[in-house]
């Protein structure tokens, strides 16, 4: 009996333990690419007086935050607590927290929502605030950013961080095949070449999917002068002959076999690819700096340089987004809540923000002090894409709803199913349709 | 006996405790399962707004929109490819593991507990664990297997790997339900059919099956709802780059894709109207078969 009792327990220990293991890597690489921290999925605390409450989605960014909300803390007295929700919960519980009137007092914003939260009168209008204050002053943050958190003339946000793209790559991998490391004279024609020479039976030279588009293919769209959606977001870009030369050169890139195909890519991502040594080359966003360091391969073998230019427009684009720190139209703590965003947003905290590593600043300047937050790799690669033609993320207020679908069927042409003109005026067309309705 | 429908004291006060026992089961079930039944059926007729507000009446314009829809068709397809499968897969196995662990065999609570073990673990854990397995770069399926396939990503297969995950976590739970089941059938039985010379399967279809056949009626009905919502494994395992993505998303998955990524919860309400509509038939047509099969005692 005895005996029994023991070998039931050791076997549910072991299960216990094997789920905690597997508990912390579920998130993988998320589409838009704000890496997520998931943990299982919790209630989202509501506003409480006299304490703050902030929520964020990002583990990663957690200690360096913490740091500087605790000096906040220190100064106004006011205690505040980060809650870390993964990127995948913290929108489902946002919306329902939204719905409900029990949203955090301070969280971040992003644009696939922003429209939707700022139209729906959910987030503190700071326009007034931002008026009085002498610490912020709008035209100090990358434009982009600001009008994004912009809605009917009110703003609902202050500008947290911004990102650049840059080109990751295998050193040992190019010595190996005897190619140069990719540098500012590159063009998108030199990369493809380059690609094909890195492929061997181990790996590939280059790895993208349908939805890395942030991160990949949207940067070679604008950079060869295409779009895709128009200015006033009303029109899709897709039909464009320099769009649709960008998704031929990664289309001929998977068919030729510089990158691996649809099926491989959609069961390991290409940032797993890159980590385990698989691909020389991904271009990758500055919020992969974390995990790049603290992968032994990747620090040991790897290293990152600006984006190629395109040949004909001699544009070299790096396609940013931006974070913002908003409020809760409904919290019980506004002037405080205020007092912590004024603060996240001040020229001192921004750098601060750089110098911690936790991201480069949306505050124009500030983040010089980024570089040198690892030793590991040469992070001029990403500075340097700030100086490049920054082109802010396309969005309208359902992004979600086109970007599935340009996902979807964009799948058809990188498997070679259909050509990609058809493919590309198929996504036009439903996109147009879309945005029609919005 | 009491026929002019008054109540004694008695029976008074025993339908008193009665209500007061299943009441907060009663309630649990308006509160949490009912009213949301009704009020999903309500907003599938809205085009609903953002947030639960501006919600506009659009009639069946959605239901038009449903049965138009070829991806809703072809998710439904899926969802019964994935039922058909593992539904009496998973019934005939853990028959087999229940009738084996119920005999004497050395170690019988130990095989037990192991056959059990998935059922105790988080639906999202045993995903990542098997979506590894399956990965046709670095998975140890491909690594023993000859050859190179694409378990999770050719839209010819992936549906029924998938099917096998769910195979391999339901098992253990039929298993215990079947065991159950097992004891309650009368041990001279099976003395009577040995003296008459029955070998071991046909004492096992023409005892066991028979008289475990309530058992069996209720997991396959439970199995066949259960199947038909399958949504956590799908999720967890084929992401949106997937080309099998569209030959494998179940229902629900349709329905988790339009109410919160897409947030049309209109959309999504309907979507999951028709998958209620669809496990109700199937329900009712099992309890009218069920006549000609299943023997209570």
């Amino acid at each position: 009996m005895k005996t029994k009792r023991v070998v039931a327990l050791a076997l549910s220990a072991i299960t216990a333990m094997s789920m905690v293991a597997c508990g912390s890597n579920a998130a993988g690489g998320s589409a838009s690419g704000d890496a997520a921290g998931t943990d299982a999925p919790q209630a989202m605390q509501g506003s409480v007086e006299g304490e703050l409450t902030v929520s964020i989605w990002d583990e990663n960014q957690r200690p360096g935050l913490q740091k500087i909300i605790d000096e906040w803390s220190a100064e106004s007295g006011v205690k505040a607590t980060i809650q870390v929700i993964g990127w995948d919960d913290y929108w489902t519980l946002l919306e329902a927290g939204a719905s409900g009137g029990e949203l955090p007092d301070v969280f971040w914003m992003h644009s696939n929502q922003a429209q939707k939260y700022m139209e729906n009168d959910m987030l503190m209008d700071l326009t007034d605030k931002i008026e009085a204050s002498d610490k912020i002053d709008l035209g100090n943050y990358y434009q982009g950013i600001v009008d994004l958190y912009q809605s009917g003339g009110k703003q609902y946000a202050v500008p947290k961080d911004i990102d650049t793209i840059a080109l990751w790559y295998n050193k040992t991998m190019f010595d190996e095949c005897g190619v140069d490391y990719p540098d500012d004279t590159w063009t998108w024609d030199t990369f493809a070449d380059a690609a094909k020479k890195l492929t061997t039976d181990e790996h590939w030279g280059y790895a993208i999917a349908p939805s890395n588009n942030q991160d990949s293919f949207y940067n070679m769209v604008y950079s060869m002068g295409g779009e895709i959606i128009s200015e006033d977001k009303k029109a899709s870009g897709y039909d464009k002959p320099e769009t649709q030369k960008a998704i031929q050169l990664c289309v001929d890139m998977v068919q030729d076999g510089s990158c691996p195909d649809l099926n491989t890519i959609s069961e390991s991502g290409a940032d797993v690819l890159f980590e385990s040594g698989k691909v020389a080359m991904v271009t990758q966003g500055s919020w992969m700096v974390a995990a790049f360091k603290d992968n032994e391969y990747t620090a040991a073998n790897c290293d990152v340089a600006v984006l190629p230019k395109d040949a004909t427009t001699g544009k070299r684009v790096s396609i940013y987004n931006g974070l913002g720190w908003a409020a809760s139209a409904n919290t019980k703590n506004p002037e405080a809540a205020w007092s912590l965003i004024e603060w996240l947003g001040s020229k001192e905290m921004q750098e601060k923000q750089a110098e911690l590593g936790v991201t480069m600043s949306a505050y124009e300047g500030c983040s010089d002090l980024w570089v040198n937050c690892t030793d590991v790799f040469d992070l001029n690669g990403h500075m340097k894409m700030l100086d490049a033609d920054l082109v802010f993320r396309p969005y309208s207020k359902y992004t979600t709803v086109w970007e599935d679908m340009q996902t979807e069927k964009l799948k058809e042409a990188w498997t070679g199913e259909k050509d990609v003109k058809t493919v590309c005026q198929e996504i036009a067309d439903s996109m147009n349709q879309t945005l029609s309705e919005e | 006996m009491n026929k002019s429908g008054k109540m004694t004291p008695r029976e008074k006060s025993e339908m008193v405790w009665g209500w007061l026992f299943i009441a907060p089961t009663m309630i649990g079930l308006i509160i949490l399962n009912i009213i949301p039944i009704f009020q999903t059926i309500y907003q599938s007729f809205f085009k609903t707004g953002d947030f639960g507000r501006g919600n506009i009446f659009v009639g069946g314009a959605n239901y038009a929109k449903v049965f138009a829809d070829a991806e809703v068709w072809q998710a439904l397809i899926n969802t019964l490819k994935y039922a058909v499968v593992e539904v009496p897969l998973s019934i005939i196995i853990s028959l087999i593991l229940a009738v084996f662990l119920n005999g004497k065999i050395k170690g019988k609570s130990a095989f037990r507990t192991i056959f059990f073990l998935p059922m105790v673990a988080a639906p999202a854990a045993i995903a990542m664990v098997w979506r590894w397995l399956y990965n046709s770069e670095f998975g140890l399926l491909n690594h023993i297997l000859p050859g190179k396939t694409n378990w999770v990503s050719n839209p010819k297969i992936a549906i029924y790997s998938i099917a096998v995950i769910g195979i391999w976590s339901i098992i253990g739970y039929n298993m215990v339900l079947f065991l159950a089941g097992l004891q309650e059938v009368p041990k001279d039985y099976y003395e009577a059919a040995s003296i008459d010379g029955a070998t071991g399967i046909q004492q096992f279809l023409n005892i066991t099956v028979p008289l475990v056949s309530p058992t069996i009626f209720f997991v396959m009905v439970t199995r066949i709802i259960a199947a038909m919502q399958v949504f956590d494994v799908i999720y967890m395992v084929i992401d949106n780059n997937n080309p099998a993505l569209y030959k494998t998303q179940s229902l629900v998955c349709l329905f988790y894709k339009y109410s919160f990524q897409q947030s049309n919860k209109g959309y999504g309400a309907t979507v999951v109207v028709v998958l209620l509509v669809v496990i109700m038939i199937f329900t009712v047509l099992q309890m009218i078969g069920q006549k000609k099969w299943v023997h209570y005692n």
